[in-house]
């Protein structure tokens, strides 16, 4: 089945409490002190109008400021923000290579973790036990792998968490951001591994603050611009034009900074 | 791929792309919805909804099996015995209340602690459920905000959790039972069947608390303080009979009591259950997983939001 990613018209609200978590008290005084309750919620626009459409072979680039929306826009098409307007319609298996090591319990072992975040990833038992020997070969955890993940230094954490993620070809992969933890050994197995994925996969979403690795590895690419689609197209023209119109806009007492960067990546 | 945003003049700069952004809105209606994931806010109805949240647990079923196994392994480990505990726990527990009471009671002790485990197993199980299940929503904060997981995952761990304690001092029970010398019934047959209800029953309270401390955090407290006044308003370490006739009615009114009146028919009478006795706790089951389920529609585009 081939994998397709339908975004049409989604807008996404966050809605910001002052008081996040109110306690049955403060609604209870709310309800006779109705003035206040107009400016205890802000709400403010993470996503307006995006439309997307991918198919097959698209190899999208997604560029912006922090906090653009880049994350928040993977983060609605694997469903956990959901849109209060728009439709989004996905087909295909998702692997989400968001936040690596999520849902790792930090009393298990690494093996046991393995199967743990499989499941998460909606892997049963028998399929997790067929992939078992070649994450540990990856992670080179050797022995470590029977300890509990809380004796891990960060970059054996990052190694078991990146070994799980990249181990399946996924249909349609979003990454954000995430290259490799570890030595310089492991990052170049990781990078090796992760060119992999994004020729094996059907649809690939790239976050990334490395512009030129939007250049090299995606065909296509958006600019993100408070939560708004500003402009798309080439990977080149993108890079160029969020370079031009956006860093310079945001930026513009601080031209040093940005004029060595843009010269660079030109 | 298209960029769309009449209001805002960056994206219309560029004529070729505006045309290109057209042609890709009419492809787009072309192709439109065959199975959204996630649309925007639409009627849909109770039953359908519920439909969906719970065959949406079938992406999940290994995730549900090793959340449950992790937290019953945890609770016993780096101990010694370590699952056995989950049986001697329990047993411990009953060994010492039974000795407390033939000191303090002038029953027969040995009866007479088999009458209160009968009573105080389920409401152990409801009661240890609905304090860690309605936590259970916002407790996994960290984790509903970083992978996509049903939203009735968390609370469905907490039960599961739950009832295989429930289900292993059962066990423990019957032991105590046979030591003492109390004869087994073979209305224990239907005691699964108790379970399940008791199960479902369970949920449906803890699904909507769960949502609901997303709202009111300090649920949880006030929770608490019912479920510890409730040990006593319960017959559990007395019988129903011995509640003043006047007071009766309230005993009566209370929900929890048919449940734990099925346990102790079950186990300790060796009776079965009247088509009454039945009844209730199943009609009883079905308001509690409506309300959950409804409170969950209710809420479950908005929950991520406010967590």
């Amino acid at each position: 089945m081939s994998a397709e990613i339908d975004i049409t018209n989604a807008s996404l609200r966050f809605r910001i409490y002052r008081n996040p978590s109110p306690g049955l008290k403060e609604t209870f005084v709310q309800q006779f002190t109705q003035k206040h309750k107009a400016q205890l919620v802000t709400e403010f626009d993470a996503l307006k109008d995006v439309n997307l459409s991918l198919r097959g072979g698209d190899r999208l680039g997604v560029i912006g400021l922090n906090g653009a929306g880049k994350s928040t826009l993977l983060k609605m098409i694997v469903g956990i923000y959901p849109p209060y307007a728009g439709q989004i319609h996905v087909q295909g298996k998702i692997t989400p290579m968001i936040e690596l090591g999520t849902g790792f319990d930090h009393e298990l072992s690494g093996r046991e973790n393995i199967y743990l975040n499989g499941a998460l990833l909606g892997r049963s038992y028998k399929q997790m036990k067929q992939l078992e020997a070649e994450i540990v070969a990856f992670s080179e955890l050797d022995e470590m792998i029977d300890l509990p993940i809380k004796y891990y230094s960060s970059g054996m954490h990052g190694r078991l968490a990146f070994s799980i993620g990249a181990i399946i070809d996924p249909e349609i992969l979003l990454m954000d951001e995430i290259f490799a933890a570890g030595d310089a050994h492991f990052v170049q197995k990781a990078t090796h591994r992760l060119m992999e994925l994004f020729s094996n996969s059907q649809i690939v979403i790239l976050v990334s603050h490395d512009l030129e690795q939007v250049k090299a590895l995606c065909n296509q690419a958006i600019v993100l611009h408070k939560g708004i689609i500003v402009n798309e197209g080439s990977p080149k023209e993108m890079v160029d034009y969020y370079l031009k119109e956006i860093v310079h806009l945001e930026t513009p007492e601080l031209p040093s900074l940005v004029q060595p960067m843009s010269s660079s990546l030109s | 791929m298209t960029v769309l945003d009449p209001q805002n003049p960056t994206s219309i700069t560029d004529p070729v792309l505006l045309e290109k952004s057209f042609e890709t809105i009419s492809s787009l209606s072309n192709a439109a919805g065959t199975q959204a994931i996630a649309a925007a806010p639409q009627k849909t109805s109770f039953f359908s909804f519920t439909f969906r949240a719970i065959s949406e647990l079938r992406f999940v079923k290994f995730a549900l099996a090793s959340f449950v196994i992790n937290n019953l392994r945890r609770r016993y480990q780096r101990s010694v015995l370590g699952f056995a505990w989950s049986l001697l726990n329990p047993l411990l527990m009953m060994i010492v209340l039974t000795s407390v009471f033939s000191l303090l009671f002038h029953r027969d002790p040995r009866t007479y602690s088999i009458y209160v485990f009968t009573g105080m197993l389920p409401w152990t199980f409801i009661s240890e459920s609905i304090s860690t299940g309605s936590l259970s929503i916002t407790a996994a904060e960290n984790f509903m905000k970083k992978v996509y997981i049903p939203k009735i995952f968390f609370p469905l761990v907490a039960v599961c959790t739950e009832s295989i304690n429930f289900a292993l001092s059962l066990v423990s029970m019957m032991f105590l039972a046979l030591f003492v010398g109390l004869k087994l019934h073979l209305t224990l047959l239907l005691l699964p069947f108790a379970m399940v209800i008791t199960f479902f029953f369970t949920f449906g309270i803890v699904l909507a608390l769960a949502v609901s401390t997303v709202y009111f955090r300090d649920l949880t407290h006030l929770v608490r303080v019912i479920l510890q006044s409730f040990f006593y308003f319960i017959p559990i370490i007395y019988p129903l009979s011995a509640v003043p006739e006047k007071y009766a009615i309230y005993f009566q009114l209370n929900p929890f009591t048919y449940f734990i009146n099925l346990y102790r028919e079950l186990i300790f009478y060796g009776q079965f259950p009247t088509r009454h006795e039945w009844a209730i706790p199943i009609g009883l089951t079905a308001v509690t997983l409506f309300i959950g389920f409804y409170i969950l529609m209710k809420r479950e585009k908005d929950i991520i939001f406010r967590l």
